[in-house]
């Protein structure tokens, strides 16, 4: 909005006056919720960093224990016995708020089972495949985990960024074009008031 | 479905012996391993395709390639191989082996059933099969190609599994393959009845040998990675071990790891696991592999002792099956590229 386009009335000033405190408060509310995310997003960030770390170090681990269960037992016999279990884990997606950002809560039935919860029966089985199932177990935890913890950070992200974006938009546009237009009002309408004293002036004498 | 059990009548002992041995020293020799694990696996590959397994990878060259072609071919000599023993053999002899081998029946039904549960594509369930016992290939393809677990059960109702296939709940597998496992030892010791006859004292020393190796890894894998009570815990185990009977075992089920670990070491198999027994061990498959070792030095020291007797030929099958899992682990870890020392020590040499 140019100051140019403004129509010079008090009115307009009254209003712009509104706009330009609201804005002023929109713009303080939204720095204060971005820095508020920025910690928020610094904290998350710490426990995703342990949690791919952790995750990591769960995906070599089974990927060898595994490797190593295929060596010893066969590829046949790890095949046949992944057979055995046909159950899913089950995933249920709940919503939390920090600081009206909604972000996913991920509540999931324990992977992790004891050895006669597998599927496969343990008097024909060994330690190679018991390990190898524990290890993807417990991986596949560490994956819905950081599944949550880096859905929330990046749904974070997106929030800072937009939040950014906003206090940017208001401090850099919105108010200095509506102080603009405002200081142009004003120096509008004392010139109109100058204006008017003269031409009664003119008309007294 | 399973042929009728053969006549026991009179063993051929001195010819089956004879041609087991003649088979053993077709075994690869405890060096080409340390040679092996040194090769690349293009080289493995072409050691085994030029070894004694030539047939079974030409065999099997159309439908597999690369590692899958070795371990299959791997698997289909060893089948024909056990198939082949059980043809020469005659009378009690015979009849003991083909119940040893019922193992592989028991295997190849469970195998049979996990796809079914699991709605694996036939081709994937034919692939699991190994047909090294009494049932030939030709009936567990037609096992594994009926529509469901129920339809399975239902064409084995007239074999001796059946008692137990028909009490079957659909997700229930566990239950039904630790059931069929021991249904397998304790059909060996009522098939077997009587040991007063040498050869049959003999082979239940061994398999009584196998039932405590078998007990004291299933009591170490509960104690390490379950959470079963301990009246749970005790249908698990097997009865007719030599030196843990199962009062023993019922003894050592509430103990934790370290104490069952000190508990062992009054059992002979404690000289096998000493050097690596420790309560806070990460892995149970070193020990694992050290009680395998063990069992095969038993059987080679039954083998010596008893030279006209089964002996020499369950000391055959355990070392045909430890070549097999010796160059599965070789061909497998390095195309894995498992480390040569962890390739090392899992080898049963």
């Amino acid at each position: 909005m140019g100051a140019q386009d403004v129509k010079p009335t008090r009115s307009e000033l009254i209003a712009l006056k509104k706009k330009i405190k609201l804005s002023e408060s929109g713009h303080k509310l939204l720095k204060m919720k971005r820095d508020g995310l920025i910690l928020e997003f610094f904290d998350i960030l710490n426990q995703a960093k342990d949690v791919r770390n952790e995750l990591d170090a769960a995906y070599a681990n089974a990927t060898e224990k595994f490797k190593f269960a295929e060596a010893v037992e066969g590829r046949v016999t790890v095949k046949s016995t992944a057979f055995a279990l046909k159950n899913t884990p089950e995933i249920t997606l709940r919503s939390h708020n920090i600081m009206g950002v909604v972000v996913p809560k991920i509540d999931s039935s324990k992977v992790h089972k004891s050895l006669n919860q597998r599927g496969y029966g343990i008097l024909g089985t060994s330690s190679y495949i018991d390990e190898a199932v524990e290890s993807y177990e417990i991986l596949v935890d560490k994956i819905i985990l950081a599944a949550e913890i880096e859905t929330t950070m990046k749904k974070l992200l997106d929030d800072i960024e937009k939040t950014k974006r906003r206090v940017n938009a208001l401090e850099f546009k919105v108010i200095p074009e509506l102080s603009e237009a405002m200081a142009f009002i004003s120096l509008r309408l004392e010139e109109m008031e100058r204006e008017n004293t003269f031409r009664l002036k003119r008309i007294k004498a | 479905m399973v042929s009728p059990v053969q006549s026991r009548g009179s063993s051929n002992y001195a010819y089956s012996v004879a041609r087991v041995r003649a088979m053993k020293s077709k075994l690869l020799p405890k060096e080409t391993y340390a040679r092996l694990v040194n090769m690349k696996i293009d080289e493995i590959i072409r050691f085994i395709e030029e070894s004694e397994y030539k047939q079974d990878v030409d065999e099997l060259a159309r439908t597999y390639d690369g590692i899958d072609l070795i371990e299959h071919a791997l698997n289909k000599n060893l089948a024909s191989t056990f198939t082949k023993i059980i043809n020469f053999t005659n009378g009690e002899l015979n009849y003991i082996l083909t119940e040893y081998l019922k193992d592989y029946d028991i295997w190849n039904i469970k195998a049979i059933l996990r796809g079914k549960y699991y709605g694996a594509p036939v081709d994937e369930i034919k692939e699991s099969l190994v047909a090294a016992g009494q049932l030939s290939y030709g009936k567990l393809s037609a096992l594994a190609e009926k529509d469901s677990e129920d339809d399975v059960i239902e064409a084995l109702q007239n074999t001796q599994y059946y008692i137990i296939l028909k009490e079957y709940e659909k997700g229930q597998l566990w239950k039904i393959e630790n059931l069929l496992d021991h249904m397998y030892y304790s059909s060996l010791f009522q098939t077997l009845g009587s040991t007063k006859i040498s050869d049959r004292r003999h082979f239940m020393k061994f398999i009584r040998t196998e039932i405590d190796i078998k007990n004291i890894t299933l009591l170490m894998r509960l104690k390490k990675y379950g959470t079963i009570d301990a009246e749970k815990s005790a249908d698990l185990m097997i009865a007719g071990g030599l030196e843990l009977g199962l009062a023993e075992i019922e003894k050592l089920l509430p103990l934790s790891f370290e104490e069952l670990l000190q508990s062992l070491e009054k059992y002979s198999y404690w000289n096998a696991i000493a050097d690596i027994a420790d309560p806070n061990i990460d892995s149970l498959t070193d020990l694992e592999t050290q009680l395998t070792k063990y069992s095969l030095r038993t059987a080679g020291s039954f083998s010596h002792e008893y030279p006209l007797s089964i002996a020499p030929i369950m000391d055959y099958i355990l070392n045909k099956k430890n070549e097999i899992r010796n160059l599965r682990i070789i061909v497998r870890g390095k195309a894995s590229n498992l480390s040569e020392e962890l390739i090392k020590n899992q080898l049963v040499i």
